[in-house]
């Protein structure tokens, strides 16, 4: 029993993040929503350099938690790149979305020529951008997909990697809003004292920090029990990915309302976060939908956990 | 990364499975029940753990114990929390009574109470809580002054749980004009003495629980010191961080939830939708909160001392407890109402909802796991 990740993955992490700082960190979202082309020019090449170009994510476990652990350094500055996409190529090297059926939306869908798309059902298809961007607020790089060939294989595995590696990066996004706000109160003083005095703040703060340590907890069993045991893995990739969704819907509410007015500019990262993250929670499904599919998947595969109960006496 | 706890551990937890099979029936409930004939099965139970050498398997050898690791400790508490905790009362003096006598006792302490614990033989009850002192222990007023060769004893402990079938009693009272944590001293007494009025408190929690414990000029021997005079506080200490993580709740939840389909079967799929999917959503909580209590063992195990990530993990694990309390009642309706054999699962629902109300105030409020955790967040300490 070893819940860390291996030794591997966190230098992996560390480096991305230095490079990931050296390219501005949040300021770099922030840029890109200006000037969309310098996630090509600027962003491909550091992930290159990174040997994201070579991780495959399935070859044994430790590329498994490298890939895990880089998708966690992007989204504590909301990269903009679809680095957990990236990962999970198919054999022609088109990355990779799960995608609600019916639709073929993609964060970063404009980035590349092709994607391969997969539906809840493992189907898959081959598809490339309809048109430019959405750029609203909330998905400025979400681009509509048109189908260019539905006859590719089932991706049902690659569909859970996704899954997995874009709750590793909501994570991150999560994790870095805590830090924030620790240290918004911090250095916010109102009625002659930091906001950090008052209990009510603490106890927002400690159970925003519990939630995601336990987001943390599930996303490293996920990631075990996806190299381990991947054709058994449906329920606790859902599972991760419904965690994920409440977890970040509360803790990111929790840090911006900490910082006050600042919560909802973007001259703070909490805001550019909150934003920049919208799209991992709502696509491919968003939280009650992924509770159904949850709560279906059980149905069908049952949710042992780390010893099943129904394992009785001999 | 690996999160099997290995063969030893499942071998472990099949052989307890087995025992809890043979000796204790399905629809069991635990000992506090108004049925005296429950309290004997958990006695009888704690003696047959002993006799395979598993109720003391997490303590040193030199102390009679099993020298096994805080992974097979891990076991034990959530198969004897699972099956409605067939060790009574006795848990309590196995976790952390008994280790505490192994770091502070003399050996005559040694030698007389802690092969009693090993046997199953005896139940300890901890005399903390006082009406003025709760989660502000420190601020305790029960007195202890010198009288003769010992030591007489005044006060008022409650919360006290199982003080009324307890034949012995840690409990942490004052000596001298100390405040604070000066002058905390631990002694051990046996309940019958003279002075010692117990009052059961009526609770939800079930009979013979929660008590008050009034001591009126207790003589208590020399040797009913344990560890220093004004020491107290750090055997208090001692004994918290054997018992960091707690009662393992997650695996009745996991139980529970688990075996719901069954219990309501062929109308599970008549539940609306929304039922379905919190009972998913109870499931995903409760491995959170497995894998956060996992997370303080993993640290025990590699000789941290994991005060924040154990109160973390017991926010989670109170707060899971409470909620599939809810989950579990939403789903049964009407007959949550329902108490004994014929109620859903036994009553084992019914028992769950009623305990869990106490679960973020028992063992250290969830208030002050609060207060733990943000301290050190706010001091740049992590989760």
């Amino acid at each position: 029993m070893n819940p860390l990740l291996p030794d591997e993955a966190l230098e992996l992490r560390a480096t991305a993040a230095k490079a990931f700082a050296a390219l501005g960190g949040v300021d770099l979202a922030r840029s890109a929503e200006d000037d969309p082309t310098v996630r090509a020019k600027e962003v491909a090449p550091v992930l290159a350099e990174l040997g994201l170009d070579d991780l495959d994510p399935w070859a044994d476990p430790v590329s498994l938690a490298a890939a895990a652990a880089v998708c966690e350094a992007a989204g504590r500055v909301a990269l903009p790149y679809p680095v957990a996409g990236f990962l999970v190529r198919d054999a022609d090297g088109r990355p990779t979305a799960v995608v609600p059926n019916g639709l073929a939306r993609v964060d970063h869908g404009d980035l590349f020529e092709q994607w391969r798309v997969v539906r809840a059902d493992g189907a898959a298809s081959v598809v490339a951008a309809t048109g430019p961007a959405l750029g609203s607020r909330l998905g400025p790089f979400v681009a509509d997909l048109h189908v260019l060939d539905d006859s590719v294989a089932p991706a049902h595995l690659d569909a859970l990697l996704h899954l997995t590696l874009s709750a590793w990066s909501v994570l991150g996004t999560v994790d870095r809003a805590v830090e924030l706000a620790v240290e918004h109160v911090n250095g916010r003083v109102q009625f002659g004292k930091p906001i950090a005095s008052f209990q009510a703040v603490q106890f927002q703060l400690a159970d925003s920090a519990v939630a995601v340590a336990g987001l943390r907890e599930l996303a490293g069993f996920t990631l075990w029990r996806l190299g381990a045991d991947p054709d058994r893995a449906r329920p606790d990739v859902l599972a991760l990915r419904l965690h994920a969704l409440e977890v970040a819907r509360s803790v990111l509410r929790t840090c911006q309302q900490l910082h006050g007015a600042a919560g909802v500019c973007d001259e703070y990262d909490i805001s550019v976060l909150t934003r920049m993250v919208q799209p991992a929670l709502r696509l491919p499904w968003s939280t009650e939908r992924t509770a159904t599919a949850l709560a279906d998947a059980i149905r069908v595969d049952g949710f042992d956990g780390l010893f099943p109960h129904a394992q009785a006496a001999s | 990364m690996d999160f099997d706890l290995g063969e030893q551990a499942t071998a472990l937890r099949i052989r307890l499975r087995d025992l809890i099979a043979t000796h204790i029936a399905e629809d069991y409930l635990g000992a506090f029940t108004t049925d005296p004939a429950d309290l004997d099965v958990a006695q009888r139970f704690c003696a047959t753990l002993a006799e395979d050498g598993l109720l003391t398997i997490a303590w040193p050898t030199e102390f009679g114990g099993g020298g096994g690791s805080v992974w097979d400790q891990t076991v034990v508490r959530e198969e004897m929390w699972a099956h409605h905790e067939p060790r009574g009362a006795q848990y309590m003096g196995l976790n952390w009574v008994g280790p505490a006598i192994m770091a502070y006792g003399s050996d005559d302490q040694k030698r007389q109470h802690l092969p009693a614990i090993a046997a199953g033989r005896v139940i300890w009850c901890q005399g903390f809580s006082e009406p003025e002192a709760g989660s502000d222990l420190a601020s305790l007023r029960t007195r202890a002054v010198v009288d003769g060769d010992g030591w007489r004893i005044t006060g008022q402990k409650i919360w006290t749980s199982y003080a009324a079938m307890a034949q012995w009693c840690i409990l942490a009272a004052r000596v001298g004009e100390g405040t604070r944590h000066e002058g905390i001293t631990m002694f051990v007494v046996p309940m019958d003495s003279p002075g010692i009025t117990v009052r059961p408190i009526r609770s939800m929690l079930g009979a013979h629980h929660l008590n008050e414990v009034f001591f009126d000029d207790v003589l208590a021997a020399p040797a009913a010191l344990l560890g220093e005079v004004g020491g107290g506080w750090s055997v208090i200490r001692t004994a918290l961080a054997h018992e960091r993580v707690g009662i393992a709740r997650y695996a009745r939840c996991e139980r529970l939830l688990s075996a719901l389909g069954a219990a309501l079967a062929p109308h599970w799929e008549d539940l609306p939708a929304s039922l379905h999917t919190q009972w998913a959503r109870a499931l995903v909580q409760v491995r959170v909160a497995r894998l956060l209590a996992y997370r303080t063992v993993h640290a025990q195990a590699t000789g941290e001392v994991p005060d924040v990530a154990a109160s973390a993990a017991r926010i989670a694990v109170t707060q899971c407890d409470q909620a599939v309390a809810e989950v579990l009642f939403d789903a049964v309706g009407h007959e949550s109402l329902d108490a004994g054999a014929h109620a859903p699962l036994h009553g084992a629902i019914e028992d769950h909802w009623r305990y869990a109300q106490a679960a973020t105030v028992a063992s250290g409020t969830i208030e002050v796991q609060r207060m733990i955790v943000s301290k050190a967040l706010l001091a740049g300490g992590r989760v």
